[in-house]
């Protein structure tokens, strides 16, 4: 679902799973305004983007509301 | 490729030792006779039981007959809290074994006196000295706190308690198998010890009760243990934890060193990171070995533990946050940790297998989740 929220670096339109995400990892720079894409996160934490995937999973198993 | 997995949350649980494993194979198959029966199948299992006792005793510096089997830390503990009747005393950061037991024994009617530890993460005599209430007959203070790892001065602790004729308790959950323990030199009256925090199996630990003293029981049913903990006994939980202890106490020395050299680099790879980094329990001068504490102002705990993981790494939190609030843990707040510092603290603790490959990885790892998050 995607959100009028977008990536500080490459402006793309947010999901709301890449919200919850950057506020699970990145909350001071959440508080600030600043979200990230999932291609954007991988990339900063070089790691692969189906390990973020399965990140976002496990929290929505766990009953984290901030995802969809 | 899978990625290398760094596992940095030794006082969580330890991996099982060789040692450990090695001693409980034949006892899950092949000797798995009843210790309590009378014929020959219960010899070896009834046997290793006994040997297993006589270890562990030695490993702490107590007689065979005072070591008591049971189910883990927290059976010890509750072991105690609930076997005794008189005013209760326990430190305000007791891992939640005591303190939901003490909580227990209070909603029937006993009295419980918590006792706050020094901003520094540690509990001295003359606290407990303050805070003495008519009727205390049992003070329950931990050897090594679990959050921050401070050693509290037990020797010291316990004659002030015996002092004003109270039995003393310590949980040394964290300790046991890491420092020295000698339980005639400390003075101590119960002691409670959880094998898988020392590279032995999980569900399975003992409590040190001092000659002449006596419990009520917690566990009822057969004659197992002196008669004090019923249940048939976990024969090769019970030898593993043995093994395990008996190794880690043989090379308590050398294991310190090692990871002394490993938390001094990860002091100072951290420090390097932040200007603005607080080391929880640090100033006391007697932390565990391999223990960091370490809290980033203005950051959330649970993002660090959650990139770290992504990278591999396994440390904890002294914060986690539901959908509305971050909770701070209860040792935390004991410690009067503003909550701006409590809710950026992380908990890294090394055990013997880490490298100092380990601690630049970890040190690598934090650097990307501190320049983010």
């Amino acid at each position: 679902m995607a959100t009028s929220k977008e990536c500080q670096y490459c402006h793309a339109e947010l999901s709301r799973d890449e919200i919850g995400l950057s506020k699970k990892l990145f909350e001071s720079e959440t508080k600030k305004g600043k979200y990230s894409c999932m291609q954007c996160m991988s990339e900063m934490l070089e790691v692969p983007i189906d390990d973020l995937q399965a990140k976002i999973e496990e929290f929505k198993r766990q009953g984290c509301k901030l995802f969809g | 490729m899978r990625k290398k997995l760094i596992y940095a949350d030794h006082a969580a649980t330890t991996p099982l030792s060789d040692a450990a494993w090695a001693a409980m194979m034949p006892f899950l198959r092949e000797e798995f006779g009843n210790p309590s029966s009378l014929h020959s199948f219960a010899k070896k299992p009834r046997d290793a039981v006994s040997a297993a006792r006589a270890t562990i005793a030695a490993c702490i510096g107590a007689e065979p007959e005072e070591i008591f089997f049971t189910s883990g830390g927290t059976e010890s503990d509750n072991w105690v809290i609930k076997g005794t009747d008189d005013v209760l005393m326990v430190s305000a950061y007791e891992h939640h074994a005591v303190l939901n037991a003490a909580a227990s024994e209070e909603s029937c009617g006993r009295k419980v006196v918590y006792v706050r530890p020094k901003v520094g993460g540690y509990l001295m005599p003359e606290t407990l000295t303050k805070r003495w209430k008519d009727g205390v007959g049992l003070v329950s203070v931990m050897m090594a706190n679990n959050e921050i790892g401070t050693i509290n001065p037990i020797k010291t602790l316990a004659e002030a308690a015996h002092k004003r004729g109270a039995l003393f308790h310590t949980d040394a959950v964290q300790a046991v198998g890491h420092i020295p323990i000698d339980v005639r030199d400390l003075g101590v009256d119960f002691l409670s010890a959880s094998a898988h925090k020392f590279n032995g199996p999980k569900g399975i630990g003992f409590l040190f009760i001092r000659k002449g003293l006596k419990l009520k029981q917690l566990i009822h049913g057969g004659q197992q243990e002196a008669g004090l903990r019923a249940g048939t006994e976990n024969v090769a939980s019970i030898v593993g934890m043995a093994a395990a202890l008996k190794e880690n106490c043989d090379s308590i020395e050398e294991n310190a060193a090692h990871l002394g050299v490993l938390k001094d680099q990860l002091l100072d790879g951290i420090s390097s990171l932040s200007k603005e980094v607080h080391f929880p329990g640090s100033k006391f001068d007697y932390q565990l070995p391999g223990f960091v504490c370490a809290s980033f102002p203005g950051r959330s705990a649970e993002g660090i533990v959650h990139v770290l993981d992504l990278k591999g790494i396994a440390i904890s939190a002294g914060a986690a946050c539901d959908s509305k609030n971050t909770h701070i843990s209860h040792v935390l707040k004991a410690i009067r940790l503003p909550r701006e510092i409590a809710e950026g603290t992380i908990r890294i603790t090394l055990g013997i297998e880490n490298s100092e490959e380990d601690v630049k990885a970890i040190i690598g790892a934090l650097k990307i989740a501190l320049s983010k998050g």
